[in-house]
């Protein structure tokens, strides 16, 4: 019953998009009679990426006029990925080219057809992100008894599919769509490997985790910056789904000497793919440059195209001499949550998985709106968290201020010539701060449950007492 | 004994100096052709030429064989240069102005792009010592005349494939020829490019033509460019230094007349030849109709111009031409009646379109004005702060859409910060057509270091090149003259340059806050503490009461949890 709501909940979305679409590109289409210039919604792109999504929908690695651009390039023999300009995040998204209507621009016969393949093409990774997402929160409420899944299950899929980040992303054609649902494929999996051995523990190498592992690997492969979320997807692996948050304690489902062996043979087989997807792509391309074009470009920053991130107007308004120390300590201070939040979190991967989320999307060198997008329906997973929330309502209200003002700006300072670059810097800032609000609440709302599931019951044996909880705030 | 030695000695010499002087021959050469919109053209060329010279073969340039260079009329400054950096063939022109190719035909001197552009065939068996020998090249002639060539480094510096074959011809060494080709549009040229540019004649500007390179005058016209030719023949290395001028009588004289002499252009007369100058020959181009006067009496008249050769002569020359009644603009009654034919095969216009920072589409419209198919190699040698989407490449001939029209696309990617894009294809063009070439670009976010001093005004794109290719009889392919466009000027996005220090401070302030507040709650001690409800004192501070680690301990006896504690 509620796996049918859900899907059902999913197809509607999809529809709902889908007509979307397909009414702004008629909407934005000129009329009938000079019809060359239309090519497969691309008006819908241009729309997008110079109206509500300006600057904000893609970053240059996932910009769709670059995917277009790289295929156009490989298919007439020229290489896109040997100089770091105008190339999206992988060698591997020339298997775009295998599409004719992405591939190939210009009128096309069958207009309408194209057109709806290229709006399936950016709203079907959507649907799979949603129900990857319902398939993640199943694996974590199927121990606990006590959750309402039935509703859950109805709002996930809503809070993703109809969230205006990723709307705005899909609409424009931007890659991190894609990035967004293998990301989400790779944690499902994860999520279920660990039922499954549960279930059949003479399995020792699930299906589920070399599913979960492979897609991991593609998603970081396609844009670095995820190397960050293998470590808690690791413990996911090895540990369980389940929400723990209020039972914290030491990561244990093995012994400690079957651990490490067990999480080197994760490790080695996650390498085993990325290596070998880096090998495909090195054969597609012919050449071992691609790797300092895409990878180096999250990494060393050569393009400022402005992005909601932190990083294109602090490196363009940095002094030579010191960019790249600045470069080495943006790049390390993404690595610096890793290690903390899995030790704290060891007894919820899931949630650590989460939280690293949240630090991607804040401060990735080449951020867009859809990893905001996932970091907010992540949100919906942990129902369980918001009681303890300390100001989800200020968070809300910074979220939505920086969000309406982004375009605003971007268009005051880019089209309108009355604003100037601080204007949309400053809207970029105040996202900056509403991801950090948003993270640190996280983290104190999975801290705290913990302490007031077991205070609980305890305290209400005592009479006549009353309890606060101190903290340092 | 010493008498027959000396006379011997001095014998010697004098055949050296004999050799000398027929190794070394300089011209000079004036042309000026009046032109339809009233202005006239001037183009000087002194030519000098090395007989029985070749470049220095780069494989020598590992031994420093120090061989005097001994020259008399060659410009011995420009001479080392190309000796120490093994260039074969060099060209550099500095301009200012726009070459109006629909009313003045194509110039004499064809390189009359906006700004200043060197290129060079170097031989060399590595890429890198070419491109060394190219870096040293830019300074060493940003030296010469004092000239900001050191700008055109690499982010300029492209190597076209077909627009600028060699002029001259390439020593056959068995070494490949590579060409070095930079432009910088916004490069301004002005008295002092003048002046080390005259130091190269070997009569400087006291006589013969270069008397009349009056500074005051030649950067009053509506056009003036100079260049520096150095080209290998198999007679021997020529340089050739051009000055070109557009100017308009028109504007000089008060009745509206479109007469002029040395006099009225130069504000000078040759008053002496140069007498090292094999000859020193003017020519004037004989307007095709009218009533019109060329003084004094040409000694010459061929193809329709006047030739004079002012060698042996010792009155001082104002060559002019006159016109009875005054100028009129042929425009205004051009569109009545037939048109003047075309001066040039095809028009060009070329613009940046879009009204927003990051991104717009470039235009260009080509016209040919003849009835047959004309064939055009189109050059872009792009900065990369403008990107090019080639999918977006759309080419419509008279409104049609034929994107069969444009072929043999070759592109060079741009590098950020380091390489400019290099754009070449063929386009056709029909009989009397107008064919319109448009694509996307996006412009680039600099750095606020990568700016120029006046960022607003925005940046100088080089000029674009088209250049007829002409299928001769036997099948194969010729280029006809380069025709430049004007440059463009686009407007890129810029930071706010006056707050870095502001910037860097925000920032880190957020991420060091929010790192702050996530280790500070992750590396905390969640406990319950009990209060007793009775003691009023510690009510007060009891609701937000700070507490220390070291207190934890005796709290933890009051039966209390802590979190990562089982």
């Amino acid at each position: 019953m509620h796996w049918l709501s859900c899907r059902e909940t999913i197809t509607l979305c999809i529809v709902l998009r889908v007509l979307f679409a397909l009414g702004l590109d008629f909407y934005l289409s000129p009329p009938t009679s000079y019809a060359y210039s239309v090519d497969n919604g691309d008006k819908v792109v241009e729309f997008i990426n110079n109206g509500p999504g300006l600057l904000s929908a893609s970053s240059p690695l996932t910009l769709y006029a670059n995917l277009k651009e790289s295929l156009w390039l490989y298919q007439r023999g020229m290489d896109p990925y040997g100089s770091g300009i105008g190339q999206v995040g992988s060698p591997l998204y020339l298997a775009f080219s295998f599409f004719p209507t992405i591939a190939e621009s210009g009128p096309s016969k069958t207009q309408l057809l194209s057109k709806l393949f290229g709006i399936f093409l950016w709203t079907a990774p959507d649907a799979f992100s949603a129900w990857f997402l319902v398939r993640i929160w199943k694996a974590r409420a199927s121990t606990s008894t006590k959750s309402s899944s039935s509703s859950i299950t109805f709002v996930l899929p809503l809070i993703y599919l109809l969230s205006p980040y990723v709307i705005l992303s899909s609409l424009a054609r931007s890659t991190s769509v894609w990035e967004n649902a293998i990301l989400l494929g790779a944690i499902a999996w994860a999520c279920e490997s660990e039922s499954e051995f549960k279930t059949k523990p003479e399995l020792n190498n699930s299906n589920s985790k070399s599913k979960s592992l492979l897609f991991l690997a593609l998603r970081v492969h396609l844009s670095l910056d995820a190397l960050i979320l293998l470590p808690p997807l690791i413990l996911l692996l090895l540990g369980s789904p389940e929400s723990r948050l209020t039972e914290p304690g030491p990561f244990g489902l093995y012994l400690r000497s079957t651990i490490l062996r067990a999480a080197l043979n994760v490790l080695f087989e996650f390498m085993v793919y990325w290596t070998a997807l880096a090998l495909i792509s090195t054969l597609i391309v012919g050449h071992w440059r691609w790797m300092s074009t895409t990878w180096g470009t999250s990494l060393s920053l050569p393009s400022m195209t402005p992005n909601p991130g932190l990083w294109w107007y602090f490196f363009t308004e940095m002094f030579d001499h010191f960019r790249p120390f600045f470069l080495v300590v943006f790049n390390v201070h993404l690595l610096m949550y890793v290690a903390p939040i899995c030790i704290k979190f060891q007894h919820d991967p899931l949630y650590a998985l989460f939280i690293l989320v949240g630090i991607l999307a804040t401060f990735k060198s080449y951020p867009t709106l859809s990893d905001h997008g996932l970091f907010i329906a992540f949100w919906g997973i942990f129902p369980e968290v918001y009681p303890y929330l300390r100001h989800p309502f200020p968070t809300t209200l910074v979220l939505i201020h920086s969000a309406l003002l982004q375009p605003l700006f971007a268009h005051l300072w880019l089209s309108h010539g009355t604003g100037n670059a601080n204007f949309y810097y400053a809207s970029t800032l105040v996202g900056a701060c509403a991801g950090g609000m948003a993270i640190v609440d996280a983290v104190w709302a999975g801290l705290r449950i913990a302490l007031e599931k077991h205070g609980k019951g305890e305290l209400k044996l005592v009479e006549g007492e009353e309890r606060e909880i101190v903290t340092q705030q | 004994m010493l008498r027959t030695s000396l006379f011997l000695i001095s014998l010697l010499l004098s055949s050296v100096f004999c050799l000398e002087n027929i190794n070394e021959e300089f011209e000079e050469y004036l042309s000026i052709k009046s032109l339809r919109d009233g202005r006239v053209t001037s183009s000087f060329s002194f030519t000098t030429l090395l007989r029985d010279a070749i470049p220095r073969d780069p494989r020598t340039l590992a031994f420093d064989d120090d061989t005097s260079q001994h020259y008399t009329l060659f410009p011995l400054s420009l001479g080392q240069i190309l000796r120490q950096y093994a260039i074969t063939e060099l060209h550099l022109t500095l301009n200012a102005g726009k070459w109006n190719y629909d009313t003045w035909g194509y110039p004499d001197e064809p390189d009359v792009g906006v700004g200043a552009e060197l290129r060079a065939w170097m031989a060399g068996d590595s890429i890198s010592s070419i491109d060394e020998r190219w870096q040293g090249v830019r300074n060493a002639l940003a030296g010469l005349f004092c000239a900001s060539l050191g700008s055109l480094d690499e982010q300029r510096t492209t190597s076209p494939r077909l627009s600028f074959p060699p002029e001259g011809a390439l020593p056959d060494w068995g070494l490949p020829h590579e060409l070095r080709h930079a432009s910088h549009a916004s490069e301004h040229v002005c008295t002092e490019n003048l002046t080390p540019f005259l130091k190269l004649l070997p009569c400087k500007s006291l006589s013969g033509l270069a008397t009349l390179l009056n500074p005051h005058r030649i950067f009053d016209a509506d056009w003036h460019g100079i260049g520096l030719h150095v080209l290998w023949r198999p007679e021997g290395v020529e340089v050739r230094l051009n000055v070109q001028l557009v100017f308009d009588p028109l504007r000089i004289s008060a009745q509206g007349k479109q007469d002029w002499s040395f006099h009225s252009l130069f504000d000078r007369k040759v008053e002496k030849a140069c007498p090292v100058a094999s000859s020193t020959r003017v020519s004037v181009e004989l307007p095709n109709s009218g009533v019109y006067r060329v003084y004094p009496e040409p000694q010459e008249i061929r193809d329709g111009k006047a030739y004079y050769s002012l060698k042996n002569n010792n009155e001082a020359w104002n060559i002019g031409t006159m016109w009875p009644t005054d100028f009129e603009y042929r425009i205004c009654h051009a569109a009545l009646s037939s048109p003047d034919p075309a001066l040039v095969p095809f028009s060009v216009t070329r613009n940046l379109l879009g009204p927003t920072q990051d991104r717009g589409q470039l235009s260009i419209v080509l016209t040919n004005n003849q009835q047959d198919t004309l064939q055009l190699l189109y050059l872009e040698t792009m900065p990369w702060i403008v990107q090019f989407y080639l999918h977006t490449i759309r080419v419509h001939s008279d409104n049609v859409p034929r994107d069969d029209l444009i072929s043999n696309i070759s592109y060079v990617l741009p590098v950020p910060h380091a390489r400019p894009a290099t754009f070449e294809s063929v386009l056709t063009l029909p009989g009397r057509s107008t064919l319109t070439f448009t694509m996307d670009v996006a412009k680039a976010f600099l750095r606020y270091t990568e700016h120029p001093p006046d960022a607003q005004r925005g940046w100088d794109l080089p000029p674009a090149i088209f250049t007829p290719l002409n299928q001769s009889l036997n099948g194969s392919m010729s280029l006809g003259s380069r025709v430049y466009t004007p440059s463009l000027l686009v407007d890129l996005a810029t930071p706010d340059f006056s707050m870095p220090y502001n910037v860097i401070i925000f920032t880190c302030s957020v991420m060091a806050f929010i790192f702050g507040s996530v280790f500070n709650v992750l590396t905390r001690k969640f406990i319950v503490v009990r209060v007793r409800p009775d003691p009023p004192r510690n009510q007060s501070v009891g609701t937000e009461k700070r507490l220390e680690d070291t207190d934890s301990d005796t709290l933890n006896e009051l039966n209390t949890s802590k979190s990562g504690v089982h």
